[in-house]
Order: C-alpha cells, then sequence, then structure tokens
C-alpha cells in the first residue's frame, strides 16, 4: 500500500509539469504583447519602458530559459505579485482555497447521500414508475445548465421569495455563526451537487442490476437468504466500488464549477478569484489560480486511487 | 439532428455497398420502434430549421433584425399581439424572441463545429495510441492526463482571456481542448481490437498500419464514436454557455444563449421574463442529444447500454 502511494505520487510529477507546460505555451502562443499581460491597464507606458520591462522580467531570453526560469519560480510557489491587489499571488490564493473546499466537500457529501440511494433504488425496482422519474430526472439534471439553475435559485428564492441569502459567505455581523454560515451555503452546494446528483444514478442503476445478475446473487437467494441480506451483503458492497472510480469526473466537475457557481454565488473562493483576475486582468493571478486548480485537482485524483485501492486491494498489485 | 442525419447517410452508404450489410440497417429499425429517439430527433429538427430560418423568420415574419433596438420600450413585457414581443424585449428594447432565434444558431454551430473538431482529434490519436502503443501511447495518455487535470473551464477562461474570439475560433478552441473522452474510448477499443483474428489477417496480407486503422479499426468503433459524438455535441454546447454568460466566450452583440443569460441576470428585476427563455432553450437542446445519443447506443449495439 506504501509502494503504491509513492508510485502515485511520483505518477503526478509529469502530470504537473504538463500543466506548468500548458500555461506557459499557453501566454506565449497569445496574440497578447507579454509586456502588456505583466503591466495590465496601466496607461503612461512609453517605448522604452516596455523594453526596460522586458528585459527585467527576462523575457528577451530565449524560450526554453524562459521556461526553466519560471519553473524554478512556480517550485517555490513565487507566483509573482498580483497587479491588482500589489501582494504575493499564493498567499491571495492561500486565504481562499478553504471556502472552497467547504462547498466543493459539502456538495460531494450531498451528491453522493442523494445520488447514491437513488440509483440503488432506482436498480432495485426497474420498470416501475420510481424507475421512469428517477431517470428522467438524472437526464433533465445533465441537460439543465448548472449555472442557469444557480441563476434561478438566487432570482426565485433569493431576490424574489426572500428564503434564502443571494449570495457570500455570511450575513454581515454573523462571521463565526456556523447556522447562518450552513444557511448561506445551501444555495451553492445544491447547485454545485447537481451535476452529482444526476451522475451517480445512472452508474449505480447500470451497476446494481449487473450485480444482480451475477452466480452468488442467485446462490445467496438460492440458500435462502432474506432478499435484504442479499442486497445489502451481496450487492451493494461490489456495486458501490464504480462509485469510487467515478469520483474522478464528479471532482473535475466540483472544481471546475466553481468559477461560475462562485461567481453567482458571490462566494469568495478559488473560483471567484479567477474570475475576478480576468476581470482586472490580473495575470499573475489568473496563472496562479489555474496551476493551484488544477493541482488541486490532481491531488484529488490521487486521493482517489488511494481510496479506489483500499476499496479494491487487486487495484495495488498492478 | 446532424448526428441522425450522419447515421443516416452511412446507414445508405452501407445498404449501396451491401459489405456491412445489417449494422446499419438493423439500427434504423431498431430507431423507428423507439418513440423517445424520434421524439427528441424531431424536436432538435424543428430547433435546427428555426436556427437555419432565422434571417428569413427575422426579416419576414417578426420584422425585426437581431440588433434592432427600441429603447424607449426597453423592458417590453411578453405581447401576445406582436410577434415580436411574443417574449417581451430586453434592456435595449431589442426582441428577445429574435435574439433567441440568432442565438441558437450560434449554439447549435459551435456545439456541432466543435464536436467534429474533437472526434476528429479524438479518434485520430486514440486509435493510433491504441494502435501502435509503446513511446506514441505513453505521450497521449500523459497528454490525456494532463488536461484532464485542468479543470475545463479554468483553461477556456484563460483561453478566453488571451485570445479575442469569433464564433469559428471558439467552436475550434473548445473542440481542440475537449478530445480526450474520445480518445480514452477510441484507445480502448483499438487495444481489445488489434489483438482480434482479422487484424492478423490483414497484417498478414500486407497491410499497411494505415490502411488497417481505417478500413478495419474504425468501422467497428464508429458506432460508439457516433453516439459519444450526440453527447459531444450537448456538453460543447453547455461549455459555451457557460464560458458566454461569464464574458469570455461570444461577445455582445452577437447573441447566445448564455450571454443573453448574462444581461438577463443583471436586470432581473426589470425583466424577470428574460431570464427563462435562452435557459430552457439550452436544456431541451442539451436534452434531446444526450436522448438521442442514448437512443443511437442502443439501436447501434444493445450490448453498449449503459458504456457511456
Amino acid at each position: 500500500m506504501g509502494r503504491f502511494v509513492i508510485r502515485r505520487l511520483i505518477q503526478a510529477v509529469p502530470t504537473l509539469l504538463g500543466i506548468l507546460v500548458i500555461t506557459f505555451a499557453l501566454t506565449r502562443l497569445s496574440p497578447a504583447d507579454p509586456v502588456s499581460l505583466i503591466v495590465g491597464d496601466t496607461f503612461g507606458i512609453t517605448k522604452a519602458d516596455r523594453d526596460r520591462l522586458a528585459e527585467a522580467y527576462g523575457l528577451n531570453d530565449p524560450i526554453p530559459v524562459q521556461f526553466v526560469k519560471y519553473l524554478g519560480k512556480v517550485a517555490v510557489l513565487d507566483f509573482g505579485n498580483s497587479f491588482y491587489y500589489h501582494r504575493p499571488v499564493i498567499g491571495l490564493i492561500v486565504e481562499r482555497i478553504p471556502n472552497s473546499l467547504q462547498l466543493s466537500i459539502a456538495a460531494l457529501v450531498v451528491g453522493l447521500l442523494v445520488g447514491v440511494p437513488l440509483g440503488i433504488i432506482s436498480a432495485l425496482v426497474r420498470g416501475r414508475l420510481p424507475d421512469h422519474a428517477i431517470r428522467l430526472m438524472t437526464v433533465v439534471g445533465h441537460a439543465v445548465p448548472t449555472f442557469w439553475f444557480g441563476l434561478l435559485f438566487v432570482l426565485l428564492l433569493g431576490v424574489q421569495l426572500r428564503w434564502f441569502p443571494i449570495g457570500s459567505m455570511n450575513a454581515i455581523g454573523k462571521e463565526d455563526d456556523l447556522g447562518d454560515r450552513l444557511w448561506h451555503m445551501v444555495g451553492p452546494v445544491l447547485t454545485l451537487s447537481l451535476g452529482a446528483i444526476s451522475n451517480y444514478p445512472r452508474i449505480l442503476r447500470t451497476e446494481v442490476l449487473e450485480v444482480l445478475g451475477q452466480d452468488y446473487v442467485r446462490t445467496a437467494r438460492s440458500k435462502g437468504l432474506r432478499e435484504q441480506v442479499v442486497v445489502t451483503v451481496h450487492v451493494l458492497r461490489n456495486a458501490l466500488i464504480p462509485v469510487v472510480t467515478s469520483l474522478g469526473g464528479i471532482l473535475t466537475i466540483l472544481i471546475g464549477g466553481s468559477v461560475i457557481i462562485e461567481q453567482i454565488y458571490n462566494w469568495p473562493g478559488l473560483g471567484r478569484l479567477l474570475f475576478e483576475g480576468l476581470i482586472n486582468k490580473d495575470f499573475p493571478l489568473i496563472q496562479a489560480s489555474v496551476i493551484i486548480g488544477s493541482s488541486l485537482l490532481v491531488l484529488s485524483y490521487i486521493l482517489r486511487d488511494i481510496l479506489y485501492a483500499i476499496v479494491d486491494p487487486r487495484i495495488t498489485t498492478r | 439532428m446532424a448526428v441522425t442525419a450522419q447515421a443516416e447517410g452511412l446507414v445508405r452508404a452501407a445498404e449501396a455497398r451491401r459489405a456491412t450489410a445489417g449494422l446499419w440497417s438493423d439500427a434504423l429499425w431498431r430507431l423507428r420502434h423507439d418513440p423517445t429517439t424520434i421524439a427528441a430527433s424531431a424536436v432538435l429538427c424543428a430547433l435546427v430549421l428555426l436556427a437555419l430560418g432565422a434571417d428569413l423568420l427575422a426579416s419576414s415574419f417578426f420584422h425585426w433584425s437581431f440588433s434592432q433596438q427600441d429603447i424607449l420600450n426597453s423592458y417590453g413585457k411578453p405581447d401576445g399581439n406582436d410577434p415580436a414581443m411574443w417574449l417581451g424585449s430586453d434592456q435595449l428594447g431589442r426582441s428577445q424572441i429574435v435574439r433567441l432565434l440568432y442565438g441558437g444558431r450560434i449554439s447549435l454551430f459551435i456545439g456541432v463545429f466543435g464536436a467534429i473538431v474533437s472526434l476528429s482529434i479524438g479518434i485520430g490519436i486514440g486509435v493510433s495510441a491504441g494502435y501502435f502503443r509503446g513511446r506514441w501511447d505513453d505521450i497521449v495518455v500523459w497528454l490525456v492526463t494532463t488536461l484532464n487535470s485542468i479543470p475545463t473551464l479554468f483553461l477556456l477562461l484563460i483561453v478566453g482571456f488571451l485570445f479575442r474570439l469569433d464564433p469559428v475560433s471558439l467552436a475550434i478552441l473548445i473542440g481542440c481542448l475537449g478530445w480526450t473522452g474520445i480518445t480514452n474510448f477510441a484507445r480502448g477499443q483499438t487495444f481489445a481490437l488489434r489483438e482480434r483474428e482479422f487484424i492478423l489477417a490483414a497484417r498478414t496480407v500486407g497491410a499497411s498500419p494505415a490502411r488497417i486503422m481505417v478500413r478495419h479499426i474504425l468501422p467497428n468503433i464508429l458506432p460508439l464514436m457516433i453516439v459519444l459524438a450526440a453527447i459531444d455535441i450537448g456538453g460543447i454546447i453547455l461549455a459555451e454557455s457557460a464560458l458566454s454568460y461569464l464574458g469570455f466566450g461570444i461577445q455582445p452583440p452577437v447573441p447566445s444563449w448564455g450571454n443573453m443569460l448574462t444581461a438577463a441576470s443583471q436586470f432581473f428585476t426589470k425583466g424577470p421574463w428574460l431570464v427563462y427563455p435562452p435557459g430552457v432553450m439550452i436544456a431541451i437542446t442539451v436534452l434531446c442529444l444526450y436522448l438521442i445519443g442514448d437512443g443511437l447506443r442502443d439501436a447501434l449495439d444493445p450490448r453498449l447500454r449503459g458504456a457511456t
């Protein structure tokens, strides 16, 4: 198991390197002048100033040299200063990560708690009304744009009916109030978990139906076990493995979706930071958010694989 | 619509050659007996026709162009008497229904064109990686893992920020970033197929790798790829609308369903009716594509049920 974890960590190195190559290449392929990206929308910059900046930032070096220098800086988590906040970018990001994680983890839990039982019910009563209703719900859930669902939630339940807050993490003056925080989380978490809620029932239904057709289930039934025991002990244990495997897709939705959800609900997380960076043309912040966001995704894939190895030990010996 | 048309074209081609008789005509027969897929195809056909006929409808039926403003009548409530005002008007007094038609044209175009790009790249890379294996396969796996590790919307946003995008380049770009899922499927299928006897036979008689991939492997994975194409179009439409909603996709004044929602959400208190139509249109379009994808999967190969 220890060796598996180490191997999995080593495998992540080329991926992280690839992320850096892609983010670096994009800035150099872009028609935008790198100096303009660095100084942003500052006015009154002369040609001589630009040349000096290009020299100072090493933009006249050969591309491979630039890339190696860039790697060196990223390795010590030096992403430069945000020119909107005039602070090191990494500090800004570290402050925001816990806020994003709150949403992602809560959404994952809600997605699992709702999605998994729905899938199992759907398979157990297949062909009957609840099955059709659940399947219809999951297909529609896939097709509805999450951001539109979020908008409707804010506009109808927040602005019009005033049942829920229309955004941000806390009411003013209630920064330490857990109940208030949970109250503010209802909307974003529900919206963010929509993907998992419509994904899991589909996966679970197929899997449970497949396991129900296995010989060992027939054996379990024929030796007179109660249906309840057959389902919980024999079917579910095996059908739950894909819940872990499909975590990958769900994690992508959770982390990638954070930009749009945090924007709609005005939630001060990593995604919102990226969006503010885009609006303010704060390039160091944009670049760093993409790299850190991707690294978080890589990290959660590793955790997923370790979890998978625990659930299904065969994987470590491969 | 594009997907079914493609499938029907292939069916006709297959019937003409009589070389692979069975699969496509069999699939068509099953599709005819699947009311959900037929209904979804019909709705999608109607949407495509509306989008294609947007110019004609705007000039001869609504008498209102998509950029025509009437600032004095902004936030006009939906009005059944004037066709151009059926869904009301927006913050600049533009006709919501006409803009919806043009927005549909953009969304469907980007969906179909982007899917063609991602399908071509995905199949090309996936089949060659699965067939040649070795070093090339390692590179492909690395590339797929890397791209999958960058949240799609993050990547699209940074690209939308760095490059000014018109609809065509946006479609190409989304296609160039979204091929990894198709590659995984194509690669996996090719892995299994290349060990089969008919591939060995082809190699024995001296067929070149290119010929084996195009003539022997491709036809075998095409059914699954057509299914993925339908789902891919839906996914791309969703990605485009999210990107445009955030302001880094299709830029106003060109209407897209996504950027119409940006304006609608900002002016919600004045014109709440503007929020529903674009979202409903996206949901219906994507829903039809997913249903068609499911239907095609079951029709083309019932054993694939649940594979996508």
